[in-house]
């Protein structure tokens, strides 16, 4: 692996990359398969120079999106395009465009070098640059192993050592971290922040909410097919600060608050969430109405919780037991352990339209 | 489309298939050779005309590895999902069909060279140790010539059944057991065998032959080489468009 947290991606052996803006344009985009309305009219726009996470729960249409936009699923209607022109019509498409889907994309009986070689030759790049990224993404000893061989991490190193073979503008990645160790995912983050500080376009498609929040400087989130929020994550965590208060007796303190015009809700242990960033407020508040605190904090923004709260319905219904009951402890269950406690201090949705 | 081409036929030389089709198609064409050369050694000694076409147009064995290479040239990336990366590669669905027949056609060639040495070496080898005197006219180099096309054909006729089939197991069973075994007895079936010389293992039959082919019921005339061949075309171009049209217009998913 090519010094972690600090990858050079290398310059592309073969021709330059094609001019073009990098941004990525998905307008009013739908998808329909029979009677399922897989994305529905989708709108967003990815900038250049930025890491943009993808998110959504499962079936919200994220791949189905990609597909559209790598040309390999026709849409119903709207349109998905890279440098202002769709995939087809790219004239150098790996070299505008690199992209991993699935990280089991592979003959087995080929080997990791054989595999990009191949793709080397389509695009018109000299076989060298095949090792050249399996070097970048620390394959390079495994580079003449048959794929059927590798682990899930080492596809996933495949998978992104094809996206970087003529050096491209705009990375579309499918949960790139899926199979990854922690040294890995490290790698990946410092991966990403290297390719977005040379100004490409990168979008990534991921569960792995708090890696997405640690990279990302934009996110769109879709559900049910459809845009629930896009932005960058500044404007994303806009009302979504959050003040935890524990204390022996938070009474008095609740009804201040309430008074005082502040609303929150109540953990099932007795902490207050109050949705505020005034934090001294309410420990002025506390002061002045005798209430002991043994615990007050800000809490910080959390793209997993945003996330939760405005896909609640999906992972509450996926989390449902067969008896209709949430089960305790369910990671689908809402963020705050009482039902519907946080849309309320979130934005209002801004479907269709996110640009 | 070159740069197409080299990179089908490095995918085809990346795996062993190519080097085994290609020992099958040695084995068939050995045997092939070996059991006409012996007709013409006994023809000869017995003062019977010699059947050179026969003789020295022995290379289709190769047609059953050009069928199983077209039938995989698709199939396989369906079955492992290379589909996808292929298609990213080369978005335009239509230009990569072209590019995978021009590959095989690659192939077919390769193939058909090898084979003809093989079968030429034999021939010569044995008719001069039995002092069977060589001449390489009755047709012999027009001979040559169709097997080299039947071979390009019959490659793209593999990937227009593997297009429009897409699962590999049952490309592979219904293309070889009905070229190889089903066309060529539906020539035997009452009522259905007129039908046979218009059939893709007819037309192929029909082209590589050089007018006459025995074997065959007296009320069933294949058709002239010429037009045996055109037919053998239109069923691979056809195939392909038409595997092609229905397999690559799908959603890859």
């Amino acid at each position: 692996m090519t010094a972690p947290g600090q990858p050079a991606p290398g310059q592309p052996a073969g021709p330059g990359r094609p001019r073009g803006d990098g941004r990525i344009v998905v307008d009013n985009l739908t998808k329909v398969f029979g009677t399922q309305r897989a994305v529905d009219s989708l709108s967003f726009t990815v900038e250049p120079g930025s890491v943009t996470g993808f998110l959504g729960p499962n079936g919200a249409g994220k791949t189905t999106t990609l597909r559209m936009l790598l040309g390999l699923v026709r849409p119903t209607s709207g349109t998905a395009t890279v440098n202002g022109v769709n995939y087809e019509s790219l004239p150098r498409p790996l070299q505008t465009v690199g992209a991993a889907l699935e990280a089991a994309s592979f003959h087995p009986a080929h080997t990791g070098l054989q595999h990009l070689r191949i793709y080397c030759a389509a695009a018109d790049l000299p076989a060298r640059r095949a090792d050249e990224v399996l070097e970048l993404v620390g394959l390079t000893q495994a580079a003449k192993k048959k794929t059927k061989g590798y682990s899930m991490g080492m596809r996933q190193r495949l998978g992104l050592a094809g996206t970087l073979l003529g050096d491209p503008q705009v990375l579309i990645l499918d949960e790139p971290a899926n199979g990854l160790d922690p040294e890995g995912i490290r790698w990946l983050r410092g991966f990403f922040r290297h390719l977005a500080g040379e100004g490409r376009t990168i979008l990534v498609s991921s569960h792995q909410l708090a890696e997405v929040q640690e990279v990302a400087d934009r996110a769109v989130i879709l559900n049910r097919g459809k845009l629930v929020r896009a932005g960058t994550l500044a404007e994303l965590s806009a009302g979504t600060a959050t003040t935890v208060v524990r204390g022996p007796a938070l009474g008095p303190l609740q009804q201040a608050l309430a008074a005082a015009g502040f609303g929150g809700t109540t953990e099932p242990d007795g902490a207050l969430r109050v949705r505020t960033d005034q934090i001294a407020h309410v420990g002025h508040l506390a002061f002045t109405h005798g209430v002991e605190l043994h615990e007050l904090r800000l809490e910080e923004f959390d793209l997993e919780r945003l996330f939760f709260s405005l896909t609640e319905g999906e992972h509450r219904a996926a989390a449902l037991g067969p008896t209709g009951h949430l089960p305790t402890g369910s990671p689908g269950g809402p963020p705050t352990g009482s039902p519907g406690s946080l849309p309320a201090g979130v934005p209002g949705n801004r479907q269709g339209g996110a640009r | 489309m070159i740069k197409l081409i080299r990179s089908e036929v490095l995918k085809i030389r990346s795996t062993q298939v190519w080097f085994w089709m290609l020992v099958l198609s040695a084995a068939f064409t050995a045997l092939g050779t070996v059991g006409n050369t012996y007709n013409a050694v006994q023809d000869y000694q017995q003062g019977s005309p010699v059947d050179y076409y026969s003789v020295f147009t022995q290379s289709e064995g190769a047609a059953v590895a050009l069928l199983v290479l077209g039938l995989l040239g698709l199939t396989t990336e369906f079955r492992h999902k290379t589909i996808t990366p292929t298609l990213l590669a080369t978005p335009n669905r239509w230009q990569l069909l072209a590019g995978k027949a021009a590959s095989y056609a690659v192939f077919a060639i390769v193939y058909a060279v090898f084979c003809v040495a093989l079968n030429f070496a034999i021939a010569i080898i044995w008719l001069s140790a039995e002092k069977v005197p060589l001449d390489y006219g009755h047709g012999v180099p027009g001979g040559v010539g169709k097997t080299f096309l039947s071979l390009v054909l019959t490659g793209m006729f593999g990937l227009g059944l593997g297009a429009l089939l897409r699962n590999q197991a049952a490309a592979m069973v219904f293309g070889i057991v009905y070229f190889f075994v089903l066309d060529g007895l539906l020539s035997f079936v009452p009522w259905v065998r007129k039908g046979y010389p218009w059939t893709p293992g007819g037309a192929a039959r029909a082209f590589t032959s050089n007018g006459s082919v025995s074997g065959l019921p007296d009320d069933v005339h294949l058709l002239a080489p010429v037009a045996g061949g055109l037919l053998f075309l239109a069923w691979s171009l056809g195939l392909l468009l038409i595997g092609g049209r229905i397999s690559l217009s799908r959603d890859i998913s």
